[in-house]
């Protein structure tokens, strides 16, 4: 008896010795917290430091911080709570650019983009339920199905209308809401803090977050206990597609047109923030603190490499190490979880 | 003695197209005894187990609780009517801590679904402490991925007599588990019937059965072949039921 004692006291004793900053990896999002932490404090030391060569404090630097990050953040909230439910969708690229282009040409035929913005919100809900309903009826992956949905958007973009931008116009008081400023804070940015704040409680705070990580963690654990997981991942698509379409009317208020390329890619930079943050890929793990800090975290160092004046393929190149990166330490602590 | 039959199985019968999986099988549990379901592979025990907690159908007979009949048609009929099975593999979300599985799909919230999570958190705490004792988890926030089997199958019971289930259905609760492990389950499994919950051990092995069972239902090729109380047999003699029929 003795020795075994003496044995299971060892590590207890190091756990106990564990330093504030393993107390720190050790929070979900804690170790992205870090990465994001240290990132900032060189930054700003460097900014202070070489305030001509590197305007990283500047207003019109931290403005167009603000301004980029909620599109992306809209995105990677979607696929992120989508993911943790245990599916993907990689549709959502291109039903930010249909839904913001039906609501700017709903616009210029006249309608109020107050009446507009909802009909394009709403246009997302539908697409991700239905992507939702074919993977969920059929039993198919979701990967495949909504790498089917991708394409089609993308196409239904082009059939609806054509390869030209269209102009959005709206009445000052929409533009004003979604693409003014607050206290010399930018709106879209307000509303990306709010929806962070909102998910955060839904996710973690709400009995339907609860559902979303059981369904996600062991789907056959939560149908035993009686939980409905078919309609939990049917809620999740829906709000992967409405968070899509939200994207779309806040990066459509800032530009004033809708290219019909641009959301090219930003479903793989939106699963990239999430797998950065700390989500796993196979479900039922992750925070949304980890996904939002997973997007701060790509558009600093895009932030960064710009200021810098690194050519473009650098971004690609350091995005690209970070998610494997990500991937790989969260397959540790995830390893470390399951032993 | 003479207690209620909490639980009774009357002439069951299941076949999935020509395969018979059970035929005629009848038992019952009565309240607060301990009942071995026995068997070689292949007996016919898991259907049985399926049976009762309502993901399968019968093909003919029926089941009845508290004396009346009913008929179970998903597995949270079965939860409403007071029975929990705890499979091998037990049905606990890893990702999640101990609470948020213990109240998993029967969370706390109020009037608009917001979890009431201190509340949740110390009834957890309590019942890991009173009801089970775990060795060796001291937070109820400690993931479920981070126990071992053992501890798994604790958890897995405490959400059971938390939410006051009548009769624990056991498959092969025994398998995964440490020498050490077993023998607090079994002694937990002792316990709760000193607080008059039924539960119906369905497992190969005959000894860690013997420990703690009041009755005995022997099975083979999906009906019942013995049925005995155990002051009226011995190990070799369950033995020899189990292997020779």
């Amino acid at each position: 008896m003795t020795p075994i004692l003496a044995e299971s006291a060892a590590p207890r004793s190091r756990t106990r010795r564990q330093s504030f900053l393993g107390q720190i990896v050790a929070m979900p999002a804690g170790a992205i917290f870090l990465v994001f932490a240290s990132l900032q404090i060189v930054c700003i030391v460097g900014a202070l430091l070489y305030p001509d060569e590197f305007r990283y404090l500047s207003p019109q630097n931290l403005t167009i911080l603000m301004k980029a990050i909620p599109v992306l953040g809209c995105l990677a909230l979607g696929a992120g709570v989508l993911m943790i439910a245990g599916e993907f969708d990689l549709s959502i690229g291109s039903v930010y650019t249909f839904t913001a282009i039906l609501m700017a040409s709903l616009v210029e035929a006249g309608l109020s983009a107050f009446i507009a913005a909802p009909l394009g919100i709403l246009a997302g809900l539908m697409i991700g339920m239905l992507n939702g309903q074919i993977t969920l009826r059929f039993g198919l992956p979701s990967f495949i199905v909504t790498l089917g949905g991708l394409l089609f958007w993308r196409g239904a973009v082009l059939l609806y209308n054509g390869a030209v931008q269209v102009r959005f116009d709206p009445e000052p008081a929409f533009s004003s809401l979604f693409a003014g400023s607050l206290f010399g804070i930018n709106a879209a940015f307000i509303w990306i803090i709010l929806f962070v704040v909102g998910f955060h409680f839904l996710l973690h705070r709400h009995r339907f977050g609860n559902h979303v990580f059981a369904t996600g963690g062991n789907r056959a654990a939560a149908e035993a206990i009686g939980i409905n997981t078919g309609r939990v991942k049917l809620v999740a698509f829906a709000i992967a597609g409405g968070m899509a379409a939200m994207a779309g009317i806040l990066a459509t208020a800032r530009v004033g047109s809708v290219q019909p390329g641009q959301g090219a890619g930003l479903e793989l930079q939106a699963i990239a923030a999430c797998v950065i943050g700390g989500l796993s890929l196979r479900g039922g793990r992750g925070s949304i603190i980890g996904i939002f800090l997973g997007v701060l975290l790509i558009h600093t160092i895009t932030d960064v490499l710009l200021l810098l004046r690194a050519p473009g393929f650098y971004l690609d190149m350091f995005i690209a190490t970070l998610i494997v990166l990500a991937a790989i330490f969260n397959h540790l602590i995830e390893r470390r979880g399951l032993a | 003695m003479s207690r209620a039959n909490l639980l009774e199985l009357h002439n069951i019968s299941k076949s999935f197209g020509a395969l018979t999986a059970l035929r005629n099988l009848s038992f019952h549990v009565e309240e607060g005894e301990v009942v071995g379901l026995l068997g070689d592979n292949g007996a016919g025990k898991s259907t049985t187990v399926n049976l009762i907690s309502g993901i399968h159908k019968p093909t003919s007979g029926h089941l009845s609780v508290d004396g009346r009949k009913t008929t179970f048609t998903c597995r949270s009929d079965s939860a409403e009517a007071g029975i929990e099975t705890i499979y091998q593999h037990t049905a606990l979300v890893d990702s999640l801590s101990i609470t948020r599985n213990i109240f998993m799909g029967r969370e706390l919230t109020d009037r608009f679904g917001f979890l009431r999570q201190r509340e949740m958190r110390e009834i957890a705490m309590e019942v890991l402490q009173n009801a089970v004792h775990i060795s060796g988890i001291d937070s109820p926030d400690t993931l479920v991925g981070n126990l071992s089997g053992g501890q798994k199958q604790a958890v897995a019971i405490a959400r059971a007599v938390y939410f006051k289930k009548r009769v624990l259905l056991l498959d092969e609760p025994t398998s995964a588990l440490s020498v050490r492990e077993t023998e607090a389950l079994l002694n937990q499994v002792l316990k709760l019937k000193g607080e008059n919950v039924s539960s119906v051990l369905v497992t190969h092995n005959l000894y860690h059965a013997y420990q703690v069972c009041d009755r005995f239902v022997i099975m083979s090729h999906g009906t019942k072949v013995f049925d005995v109380q155990k002051a009226d047999t011995t190990i070799s003699q369950l033995t020899e039921y189990v292997v020779l029929t």
